[in-house]
């Protein structure tokens, strides 16, 4: 009995080997470097001429106005985003549990643009909302503006229209998170409501998103952790250091640029661990304020 | 005689009342409907815009981009492998994909099944540990990474973005979800039988995870097939590029006067994953929803 336990103890750790192997060579292990390397001076091509410069990296960091740019750019691009998908992803959630007919066929049509590639759907996107594109010429018509607009070269303009785009690219799978959640309701709560009188706003503040909050908190923090880590959105948009103004510059293209434009490997480890602890605290405060204190959350 | 009176007039009154609610209730559906419509207006169009430019020649897209093509060209289409190896890119990248899928796949459920199914002492440390990784943004791991790969002259291979791709905190976690469900007492009968940890899992335990395995591979496949970053970071060869890799060079560097060639190249990059959505539709939704919430 005893050396069956321990045959099964045995192949226990070959089944869970390949998560420490992984673990120590690239989580661990790569930790330790960014935090090593966030107080050298240090280009990869040329590693032998690193040398220690303590917080010098972390300073450079702290007070990049660059940086602190990109952080307020997304911050920008991410309310606009998070407040819109948020909307839309209830909203026809509420509505397609409405209907009785054709939801199965909303549901693939909504989720389509969540496929496809960020790639892919930049590409059309870029035309649609090109100078020459169809919806300028539109409203060009209709004497809404009255100037074709080339909004990537313009000061304020990049982050809300690319926070649209990433809306109608990623609404779909906040709209099923919702839905799902909606089902799980049970509709006797809705029931005993209507027997009290309340109206369609109250049982939706009332009912609705309160028992609503698991998926809330959810797609949430989902969309913080996501946010902060856009690139290949403006990649394709800017140049590396995201137009004139610098106005599509986000986090992760600073870091890209700091990195493999200017190779300073150890600039960009400080940055990289300072956006790392920023996106931490921010989720933690997040899950923190939605679950005032109730049991773990997601 | 006031008793009938009044069960007349609420009867009256339910009659009304019910002919508003059906009224009320064929009204609200149209209003339903129309937004439901108009949303999926919106989130279609690009899509049609894209495949009816794609079947346009140059001028017409510049002059008429919105109109239905007058007469259907495939000039785009067969531009596009003059311009662009596709069938190259496209081994390239489901070599890529399957095989990050296929590794990721076998190495999340072994790590699943070791921690939920067998005793190990130190498994729920590990279940923490793998839950905490999940935390970890991946912005943080870059550049340490990208140092590591290039000292291991891994850049500008395949291995280096399918080993570090071979297992994933979340797919573990999903399947560990799974086979908590899963009784233990086929195991048990498996083992007094005579059989091994490794034929349990892979005889007994695999094949009881398939909707579980369905999932994972599908989020898998799909991160794999549409990432761009990885590929960016890590191929410089020509011969090695990604279709999301190719597609993005093919659309920075045409002066415009390739846009046939581009709105087809897009259209046939986007219809093998439509396609395989469209079969697959109802796994790809559960997939998507599984995340995080049961």
């Amino acid at each position: 009995m005893k050396k069956k336990l321990s045959s099964k103890h045995i192949w226990g750790y070959i089944f869970i080997s390949p998560w420490i192997m992984y673990f120590c060579v690239f989580l661990v292990y790569p930790f330790i470097l960014a935090f090593k390397n966030s107080f050298l001076d240090l280009n990869v091509l040329e590693p032998e001429k690193a040398h220690f410069v303590g917080f010098g990296n972390w300073i450079d960091a702290v007070s990049d106005k660059l940086f602190w740019k990109s952080i307020f750019n997304i911050i920008y691009n991410q309310s606009i985003f998070i407040a819109l998908t948020f909307l839309l992803g209830l909203a026809f959630a509420i509505l397609l549990k409405e209907i009785t007919f054709g939801g199965a066929l909303f549901r693939t049509i909504y989720f389509l643009p969540v496929i496809t590639s960020i790639t892919v759907a930049m590409i059309i996107f870029n035309f649609i909302s090109s100078p020459e594109g169809p919806i300028q010429a539109l409203l060009m018509k209709w004497n809404i503006i009255s100037e074709p607009i080339f909004w990537r070269f313009d000061k304020w303009l990049p982050m809300p229209i690319l926070a649209v785009f990433n809306s109608w690219k990623w609404f779909g799978v906040q709209m099923i998170i919702f839905l799902g959640g909606l089902m799980s309701i049970d509709q006797r709560i809705y029931e005993a409501a209507d027997i009290d009188g309340a109206g369609w706003f109250r049982k939706l503040f009332s009912i609705t998103i309160p028992l609503l909050k698991p998926q809330i908190v959810f797609v949430l923090t989902m969309n913080i952790i996501n946010g902060l880590q856009m690139f290949t959105e403006v990649f394709m948009n800017f140049d590396l250091y995201g137009g004139p103004y610098n106005s599509g510059l986000t986090p992760v293209m600073y870091l890209y640029a700091k990195g493999f434009d200017k190779m300073q490997m150890g600039d960009a480890s400080a940055t990289g661990l300072l956006l790392a602890s920023i996106i931490y605290l921010l989720t933690m405060i997040q899950l923190r304020i939605l679950n005032k204190g109730e049991e773990e959350g997601i | 005689m006031e008793r009938t009176y009044e069960c007349k007039y609420v009867d009256n009154k339910k009659i009304k009342k019910g002919i508003r609610i059906k009224r009320h209730k064929v009204i609200k559906n149209f209003i339903i409907y129309a937004i439901l419509i108009s949303g999926a207006f919106v989130v279609i169009y690009p899509f049609f815009f894209m495949v009816i430019n794609s079947l346009k020649t140059g001028p017409e897209i510049m002059h008429h981009p919105n109109a239905l093509p007058r007469e259907i060209s495939l000039k785009g289409y067969i531009g596009v492998f003059k311009l662009l190896d596709v069938p190259r890119l496209f081994l390239n990248t489901i070599f890529i994909s399957g095989s990050v899928t296929i590794l990721n796949t076998i190495f999340s459920s072994m790590v699943a099944y070791g921690i939920v199914k067998t005793q190990i002492p130190g498994r729920k440390v590990l279940f923490k540990i793998i839950l905490g990784s999940m935390m970890i943004p991946g912005i943080l791991l870059l550049i340490p990474t990208y140092m590591m790969m290039y000292n291991w002259n891994w850049i500008n291979t395949y291995r280096v973005l399918i080993i570090p791709a071979a297992i994933s905190a979340y797919n573990i976690f999903l399947m560990m979800q799974f086979m908590k469900q899963i009784d233990n007492a086929y195991l048990e009968a498996a083992r007094i039988d005579g059989a091994s940890e490794w034929q349990i899992f892979w005889k007994i335990v695999l094949p009881m995870s398939k909707p579980a395995l369905a999932t994972i591979m599908i989020l898998t496949f799909m991160g794999s097939w549409n990432d761009f970053f990885g590929p960016l970071l890590y191929l410089r060869d020509e011969s090695l590029m990604t279709l999301q890799l190719g597609l993005y060079r093919f659309s920075s560097s045409i002066p415009g006067k390739h846009i046939e060639q581009l709105w087809a190249a897009t259209t046939m990059i986007s219809i093998p994953v439509v396609i395989v959505f469209f079969f697959l539709q109802k796994n790809f939704i559960k997939a998507f929803t599984g995340i995080g919430l049961k």
